[in-house]
């Protein structure tokens, strides 16, 4: 019984010993937080900032100089001046509408049917869409060159079913089109499945289902009004992907915008500089639109 | 003939069969609860009445109308989900009159069905404010009304509590009864909580590895208990293995020490066939005037305070036993290691199966 009530009493005096050395480092917790501001991470923060804003600053600048001696905006002018640029700009922003619609329409049914019906799929389709970032564009476009520069008859006959897709405009836009599909499903059918996760899509249909939806109703009432965010998100992307593209574009042959800033280089000091800023700007301004319309949808998720 | 028939339904997902050979049949306005382990089959079970999922053999009938076939969206049910399945992009009336709308139901008709759902759960202060605004609570009152705003011939609840907190489930599953009764809506109820079957259902089955072992009220499902699993799934119980001494007068023997059986079955057994034997542990009570059919010997084990009840493990011959005495600040704990009495009715004893 002694032997116990000892122990008993170490035990506490052990316990109130440990407390009071806790209570006593609380006030040098509380300096060493004050004085432990991250430095290094601050350090490598702005470093890694610098990294980016020290070009930009640069062709800023740069693209400001087209005037000796003084500061001003005529490489802007000149360049929104010159026809060739509104030409390929248009064009490339046609383009990237009609990716982002075509890619849209492929990744939407197909994320949808996967997380419903066929999840065994999934690694199989995620893998595939990561394919652009390991098959250059080079040989994506050399590809379609190969196979649509000749026309595909029916079989055994002459009557052609498809004419050479490489011959016209309409037929190249279509070629580029693809490829540009190609390109973005990474970020387009990323987002879209990201979009699905978060809302649960399984449960939502069938919630809708037995309150007597069908599946047109489904999809457009219940899914692509909560996929809205992830849908801009992604087109955002497309569309920064495909206004910059140039390999794909330039051996096509199209008059995109890519190319014509790839010339520009070539031959001019300070417009591309201007544009390489306003694209800059514009990317940024997209990316901030994102934010904000995700930003709502995120107080959403949070809350489930 | 019964409001809702299941009969003979089987469910099998390649080769595992989660459903096997079920029937129920189900009258109007009757609250049932399908409860089991996960993996009982009880979900898929509902899910079948709902539509999701079609049964591999077996038919379900409706109102008079063989539904077995019918897609979901062509069966008037409602479901309500444990993880409420609001529409994030809806406000709480857009969410209740969804089912409406897609009926073509007219405007004025559709916005007095959602003002009268919203204010029978109570939420006519948020019935602008969309799902991410609302408790979780809150948001599964509103899957409630939506559920409820069609009209539906059956109301069907998959775990619908199981993501609350412990206050909400209790206040929100007596709302959830209550608006039913109010209704006098035909539901049915899957749950894992035995409490919360108990307390909610006119009957409850339970499940056990895709078949229907036991069917009654709550009250039978308790106190008689027709499988071992039925008794140990419900409430707590002592097992223990005995032997039949006396089938006539229902006698038998648990380590040398006779109890007294009131089943039925005793009669039909031999002496000397090896049985098991189940007591719950609120049966037993320390022996005092007027004895019961059982008093036993027994040494005080273990004694754990629970609150409002107190349970103290006895040693009836090498057996131990639980035993529920409920809490009273006057109440006389005896020593733990004293030998005293206890006892309980024949009744008590429940023989579920040959050992």
């Amino acid at each position: 019984m002694n032997d116990n009530l000892g122990n008993w009493n170490e035990d506490l005096v052990r316990e109130l010993a440990s407390k009071q050395a806790r209570d006593s480092k609380k006030p040098q917790d509380n300096k060493r937080s004050l004085k432990g501001f991250p430095v290094w991470s601050w350090v490598w923060y702005l470093l890694g900032a610098l990294y980016f804003i020290l070009p930009l600053y640069a062709t800023f600048t740069f693209s400001l100089e087209m005037k000796r001696d003084t500061l001003s905006f005529l490489a802007y002018e000149k360049a929104f001046a010159d026809k060739e640029f509104w030409h390929t700009f248009g064009y490339s922003n046609l383009v990237a509408l009609l990716t982002i619609l075509v890619s849209a329409l492929l990744s939407i049914p197909t994320a949808y049917w996967i997380r419903l019906r066929l999840p065994q799929a999934r690694r199989i389709v995620e893998f595939i869409t990561l394919l652009p970032f390991v098959v250059p564009a080079i040989i994506l476009v050399f590809g379609l060159i190969r196979i649509y520069s000749s026309s595909f008859n029916i079989p055994f006959t002459d009557i052609a079913l498809i004419p050479p897709l490489t011959n016209f405009r309409a037929g190249t836009t279509v070629l580029l089109v693809a490829g540009y599909t190609v390109l973005a499903l990474p970020y387009m059918y990323r987002s879209v499945d990201t979009g699905m996760r978060t809302i649960d899509v399984a449960t939502l249909t069938e919630a809708a289902q037995s309150l007597g939806a069908d599946w047109k109703t489904i999809m457009l009432r219940v899914i692509f009004p909560n996929l809205r965010s992830a849908l801009l998100s992604g087109a955002l992307l497309t569309f920064a992907i495909v206004v910059g593209e140039v390999t794909i574009a330039s051996f096509l042959g199209v008059p995109a915008f890519g190319p014509y800033l790839f010339l520009l280089g070539q031959h001019r000091a300070y417009e591309p500089a201007a544009l390489s800023f306003t694209s800059f700007l514009l990317t940024w301004m997209a990316m901030g639109l994102i934010q904000l319309v995700t930003g709502g949808q995120g107080q959403t998720t949070g809350a489930h | 003939m019964a409001y809702l028939t299941l009969s003979g339904i089987s469910k099998q997902f390649g080769d595992t069969v989660v459903v096997e050979d079920f029937n129920l049949d189900i009258e109007k306005g009757e609250f049932v609860s399908f409860l089991g382990p996960s993996g009982c089959g009880k979900t898929t079970t509902l899910r079948m009445v709902a539509g999701f999922e079609i049964p591999t053999s077996g038919k379900i009938i409706l109102g008079g109308n063989d539904i077995t076939d019918q897609a979901p969206n062509q069966r008037n049910v409602g479901m309500i989900f444990q993880a409420y399945a609001l529409f994030p992009n809806m406000t709480v009336s857009q969410n209740i009159g969804f089912g409406l709308s897609i009926r073509k139901e007219p405007e004025v008709a559709i916005k007095e069905r959602v003002q009268e759902m919203v204010s029978l759960i109570g939420l006519e202060k948020h019935a602008n404010k969309y799902p991410y605004q609302l408790s979780g609570g809150q948001q599964q009152r509103v899957a409630l009304a939506r559920a409820l705003a069609n009209r539906p011939q059956v109301l069907l609840l998959d775990e619908p509590l199981s993501a609350l907190d412990a206050k909400i489930r209790v206040s929100l599953r007596a709302e959830i009864r209550a608006i039913q009764k109010r209704l006098g809506i035909t539901a049915i109820f899957v749950t894992h909580d035995q409490e919360e079957a108990l307390s909610i259902s006119d009957r409850i089955v339970i499940m056990n590895e895709g078949r229907a072992e036991q069917v009654g009220t709550p009250f039978e499902i308790y106190n008689f208990p027709k499988t071992q699993f039925a008794a140990n799934f419900v409430g707590s119980l002592n097992n223990a293995g005995a032997e039949v001494i006396d089938p006539a007068n229902g006698i038998l023997s648990m380590d040398g020490v006779h109890f007294k059986t009131a089943d039925t079955e005793m009669a039909n057994r031999r002496r000397g066939d090896k049985i098991r034997i189940s007591i719950r542990p609120e049966r037993f009570s320390f022996a005092v005037e007027p004895l019961k059919d059982n008093v036993v010997d027994c040494t005080i084990e273990n004694i754990t305070f629970l609150g409002s009840v107190v349970r103290i493990q006895v040693k009836i011959g090498t057996t131990k036993f639980n035993m529920d005495t409920f809490n009273n600040p006057f109440l006389e704990l005896p020593a733990v290691g004293a030998k005293e009495k206890v006892m309980c009715s024949k009744e008590a004893v429940l023989v579920l199966e040959s050992a």
